[in-house]
């Protein structure tokens, strides 16, 4: 089943203000998007999943992600989960600390040396995940690897995912006269056209299978689905005619 | 019976990616611990975001100031949807345009016109605050 390039790892750290290692995921995640892994990585702010659209829903079934919590509450690895999509990898601050061997990170407001050396570690802890993820073939719609082949190479110049623009692209197309955001598929569009694929019926399937993986499409509406596939692809491909 | 000590709740935003998200941060620490520590508490928005049922009833119970860094509003969005009522929002930008010498840069790290910013944010917050525990004052000498 065709699947988006995975050219990104997502991060969504708890960035918990009450406690002192809510601030260590906060910066861990932040150094691995700034220094770590800046070509790699994007995030989004937390509460976006409730607070946003249809597109920050979409994040964790986008980008696999590594939810990145202080404690064991794990806020963002659990609300990731009921609120966008399984995430890929999960780490704990306070579990990471307890394994090094260090004291309790102190300081919410500014870290102490205890809280710094965290916030390393778990940089380091995020960055080895990324680098698993990447290398390997995560299924959005498993949740689980697939297998080991190397994903597509980042053609993106090296930059860090800023919080607020890492919506996942979403197109509203008219599904028997209801008006249906559809998550990714700009992207989606763009990868059947840049592999060749004319708009057709085995096409218009095809299509349909990419996008249940990011979206749901509620049993017994295929065929309206199919439909408003078909003709939003005929659309963007008469569109691009003429276009590299 | 003594009644059950209120608080005022302070709730930032949570940006991770922008300066404002951190000045909202700051602000709220330095409402909290410097400024007012005795009458408010900081929520951190994770916790509301997981419907954590300490942190709801702190937002439902006590007045609840929010301070939000950037136009998706999040902090007040999620108190509200947490069944609080928001006694006062306040936004990193409305304070910049009211402060337009203290430009803040930095993420991880504030620049200095980023503290000085988050200084009169916390100031304008702490002023709110005397306003609310002025309410729970009343309400105990009645």
């Amino acid at each position: 089943m065709p699947e988006l390039p995975q050219r990104k790892v997502g991060i969504v750290a708890c960035s918990g203000e009450e406690l002192a290692e809510g601030t260590v995921t906060r910066l861990a995640a932040l150094r691995v998007l700034h220094e770590l892994r800046p070509s790699e990585t994007v995030t989004i702010c937390l509460p976006l999943f409730l607070a946003g659209g249809e597109g920050d829903r979409a994040f964790a079934r986008f980008y696999p992600t590594i939810a990145v919590d202080g404690c064991g509450k794990r806020c963002a690895a659990r609300a990731t989960e009921q609120l966008s999509g399984m995430p890929a990898a999960s780490v704990v601050v306070s579990d990471l600390v307890s394994e090094a061997g260090l004291g309790r990170p102190e300081g919410a407001r500014r870290l102490g040396a205890n809280g710094q050396q965290a916030v390393a570690i778990t940089a380091d802890r995020i960055a080895g995940l990324v680098d698993e993820l990447l290398g390997g073939q995560w299924s959005r719609r498993a949740g689980s690897f697939v297998g080991l082949e190397p994903a597509a190479p980042s053609e993106d110049a090296p930059q860090a995912g800023c919080a607020c623009g890492s919506a996942v692209p979403m197109q509203t197309v008219d599904v028997d006269g209801r008006a249906v955001p559809l998550a990714a598929l700009p992207l989606i569009f763009e990868q059947f056209r840049g592999a060749g694929k004319a708009p057709g019926p085995e096409v218009t399937e095809e299509l349909l299978q990419t996008v249940r993986i990011y979206n749901d499409v509620p049993v017994g509406t295929d065929e309206a689905y199919l439909a408003a596939l078909a003709h939003e692809y005929a659309a963007f491909c008469s569109d691009q005619k003429g276009r590299p | 019976m003594s009644a059950p000590e209120r608080h005022v709740v302070i709730v930032p935003c949570s940006g991770i990616g922008k300066t404002y998200g951190t000045v909202s941060r700051e602000a709220a620490y330095e409402v909290t611990e410097d400024l007012r520590p005795g009458s408010t508490r900081l929520v951190a928005l994770s916790l509301l975001v997981l419907g954590d049922d300490e942190a709801r009833a702190a937002v439902a119970t006590n007045p609840t100031v929010t301070i939000d860094g950037c136009k998706l509003g999040c902090a007040e969005k999620m108190v509200r949807e947490s069944g609080g009522g928001v006694s006062r929002n306040f936004a990193v930008l409305d304070v910049y345009r009211r402060h337009r010498d203290l430009k803040p840069d930095g993420i991880a790290e504030l620049n200095e016109g980023g503290l000085q910013l988050a200084h009169a944010l916390a100031d304008e917050v702490a002023a709110a605050v005397d306003d609310l525990a002025a309410g729970f004052e009343a309400v105990h000498h009645a």
